[in-house]
């Protein structure tokens, strides 16, 4: 079992959207995939129609076990499965606390999914507190959607700061374009930027879209919608170079 | 569609009837139909039906499910469907089935074409809370060709098993009934004319102790002629090596009916058939001979230092060649008109009524009598005979022992149906465990001389010709060794097998308690 964040901690730079396309397209291609929503918000529950109603709330999900388990609902596509969210989870990171190893609490939380699941994505509200350290603590991948702006850019010089100071591994951090607008200057000069001053950057953007905007809408993901559209082919193709990238010899 | 719950339709029901009753009740997105073929495999002797196993191929992968079931065991990716257990590719599946299969060659026992329609079943946010799929199955490509049988499954989806519980119940309602103990493999085989009783090399014949022996003989016979002609039709084909050598068994079973069942058929078509027969038997024996080497060629090379392992290599290549040539020989064999009249005639004798008053001096003796009296003989003599060969185990001994083994094992199916099955089937096993001795003792003696007389023929040549003397040498001094770990296990095989309570339980069930005289 592989595990993957979509991760960032500025907000409205396309976390969920990534992270609805690239379970579906995983899902896709056989890899029994399990998307988990932590977000409070929980707009990747609300994309795939699922209910965002959990019986067990903040402290329930913390406790993990079986009634974890139960809360998962099957998609409407083939090996891809959700643990929904709800407003609870807003009282997430206090809850962490009341255990001894609270940076660990979310890997040995989804150690249950072991044998069931190929590859975990998380969607992640926006956070660098104690949340952020259980992510970083349960993924092998950390995926940061970035647009190229200057508060954007920032933000990502933050993160990285935030990691090599509590020493994570910044290896396993990546990032890729998100609601680019090649029309803008700044967009390309940023962007062109960024892949020369880090390694992690992967070649492969997502265009500013109103397809996108429409998953609010059609309510599934825009791969599984408009497989043949430009946002679908933009989501296959960053799939495709994350695979090429992280995964080179390490398939899931 | 596996681990999901099929139902079978109420008759005359249809797609249009299905959607018609659920739309009352639930919003249904239907796709577009989808269209899949499975073939499906077995060998001659319907090995893999026999253990209640299901192999077919779709979509360039194997799979193995069990009958009436519908969890796939194990699954493997091919390019090509896979004839004999060497060509699978090395998977979980290949190790399962190897010891069912053995060289017995997989034939394509029919094709399916499933067209299923999958019905997303919505709750109010419209998003699929179940899926029903529509199937159809047929024997034939062609959209027109008629259903074989239809199937509605139940695909929950995980997390609404409230919603799937309920579309259960409505579909109960409306008339659909859950088929668990069903199986589209009968239909499908059935569609193609073909069925797994058709063919067993295992002797089940249904005798009546009152019988008279000339009738319950030729009920033997013509029961082995069947096995004959069926292998024999298949021969040429060279599908597999078992059609020969079930051929053959039968040739030998009924060369020992001839000489064992005595004096129940005058003497005079009695001795023509036994003289006809060893000669249909000597036809074969050099493709069989080639054949066995052949199939443990692996055999072989694991017995020799790998350092020598290539080097036999040339033999296999030359008993190949050979092989093609003895195949031909056969076919012209068992084309020639002495074969031909042999089986016409035999057939015919075999399809004579018996004659009244009897024209041999046990013809009119009950069968039951007759197969106790014999068996009990047989008996005796291999126990007497063998305790025997215990003070002095010349290869001889050993040989003819094993003889007089296989004549005892041959009456006893025979005549099975006329005893109690567990207790016969019970005295077969333990027999069996002394003949797989005898057995293993006889294939090493008979390899070894083989080999001997092989490496006189130019195999190969120069260098290549020295290298696989020397294999062939260190092969049979593997062998030698070998046979004489095997002889000192004859002496407990053989303690075994005499041992007293065996000898009661013979002589329970065979020791003559009969007025009849059985000459």
């Amino acid at each position: 079992m592989r595990t993957l964040a979509i991760y960032s901690n500025k907000g409205g730079v396309g976390k969920t959207a990534t992270a609805v396309n690239l379970s579906y397209l995983a899902a896709q291609a056989g890899v029994k995939t399990l998307i988990c929503d932590l977000d409070p918000q929980s707009s990747a529950t609300y994309y795939f129609r699922i209910k965002p109603k959990l019986n067990y709330g903040a402290k329930g999900f913390i406790k993990g076990g079986e009634k974890i388990n139960k809360a998962i609902k099957g998609t409407d596509y083939k090996n891809l499965d959700l643990l929904p969210a709800d407003f609870t989870l807003r009282h997430l990171e206090p809850a962490f606390y009341k255990f001894k190893h609270p940076k660990e609490r979310l890997k040995k939380i989804i150690k249950l999914f072991e044998a069931e699941y190929d590859l975990i994505i998380f969607d992640c509200p926006v956070t660098i507190s104690i949340l952020a350290d259980n992510i970083f603590n349960a993924s092998d991948f950390i995926l940061v959607p970035l647009i190229p702006t200057t508060l954007s850019v920032r933000t990502y010089r933050q993160l990285l700061a935030f990691c090599r100071k509590n020493k994570y591994d910044t290896g396993k951090i990546y990032a890729f374009f998100s609601m680019v607008d090649r029309r803008k200057n700044m967009h390309n000069e940023l962007m062109a930027m960024m892949v020369k001053e880090y390694d992690g950057v992967l070649r492969s953007l997502i265009p500013y879209l109103s397809q996108i905007e429409r998953m609010g809408i059609d309510r599934q993901p825009v791969a599984a919608s408009a497989p043949e559209s430009v946002a679908s082919k933009a989501y296959r193709n960053l799939w495709v170079k994350f695979q090429k990238t992280a995964l080179a010899n390490k398939s899931i | 569609m596996h681990n999901h719950l099929k139902f079978s339709l109420p008759d005359g029901y249809n797609q249009q009837h299905l959607t018609g009753a659920l739309a009352d009740h639930y919003a249904i997105k239907k796709e577009q139909p989808v269209l899949m073929s499975m073939a499906i495999y077995d060998t001659f002797d319907w090995r893999l039906f026999n253990k209640s196993l299901v192999l077919y191929t779709s979509e360039n992968k194997l799979f193995l499910r069990n009958l009436f079931k519908n969890t796939i065991i194990h699954s493997a990716a091919i390019t090509l469907p896979p004839v004999f257990i060497w060509d699978f590719p090395d998977s979980k599946l290949k190790e399962r089935l190897s010891t069912v299969l053995k060289m017995r060659a997989l034939l394509k026992l029919t094709e399916l074409y499933s067209r299923s329609t999958v019905h997303h079943i919505l709750n109010q946010d419209e998003k699929t809370v179940a899926r029903l799929v529509y199937e159809e199955i047929r024997s034939a490509r062609e959209k027109n060709a008629s259903v074989l049988e239809t199937y509605l499954w139940v695909q929950p989806v995980k997390g609404y098993t409230k919603e799937c519980r309920h579309l259960i119940k409505r579909l109960e309602e409306t008339g659909f009934s859950a088929c668990e103990k069903e199986d589209i493999y009968f239909k499908a085989i059935e569609a193609a004319g073909k069925n797994p009783d058709s063919y067993s090399s295992k002797l089940k014949i249904q005798l009546d102790p009152a019988m008279r022996s000339d009738e319950a003989t030729k009920i033997i016979l013509r029961y082995l002629l069947e096995i004959m002609k069926i292998n024999e039709a298949n021969l040429e084909k060279d599908l597999d090596t078992e059609f020969l050598h079930d051929f053959r068994v039968a040739i030998r079973r009924t060369r020992s009916a001839l000489g064992q069942i005595k004096s129940v058929f005058p003497e005079k078509p009695t001795s023509r058939y036994k003289k006809d027969f060893s000669f249909v038997g000597q036809l074969t024996n050099q493709l069989r001979d080639l054949d066995v080497y052949l199939l443990k060629a692996d055999a072989f090379k694991a017995m020799l230092p790998p350092v020598l392992r290539d080097d036999i290599d040339p033999l296999f290549d030359y008993l190949r060649k050979n092989r093609s040539k003895a195949l031909q020989k056969v076919i012209r064999g068992l084309k020639s008109k002495r074969y031909r009249q042999i089986m016409q005639d035999w057939e015919a004798f075999l399809d004579e009524p018996v004659q009244d008053p009897p024209l041999a001096c046990n013809a009119n003796v009950s069968i039951i009598s007759f197969a106790r009296k014999r068996i009990y003989k047989q008996y005796r003599r291999i126990v007497k005979d063998g305790s025997r060969t215990l003070e002095n185990t010349e290869d001889e001994k050993l040989h003819a022992l094993r003889i007089a083994c296989k004549k005892l094992r041959y009456l006893m199916e025979f005549f099975s149906s006329l005893f109690p099955s567990k207790k016969i089937n019970i005295l077969i096993a333990q027999l069996k465990t002394l003949q797989d001795n005898l057995g293993d003792f006889n294939d090493l003696c008979v390899q070894e001389e083989y080999l001997l007389n092989i490496s006189e023929a130019p195999l190969a040549t120069g260098q290549k010709q020295k290298k696989i003397l020397v294999a062939i040498g260190s092969l049979i001094g593997t062998m030698d060794r070998e046979k004489q770990i095997i002889k000192d296990a004859f002496a407990q095989t053989f303690a075994d097998y005499a041992s007293p309570p065996n000898k009661i339980a013979f002589s329970e069930l065979f020791a003559s308690k009969q007025k009849e005289t059985v000459r």
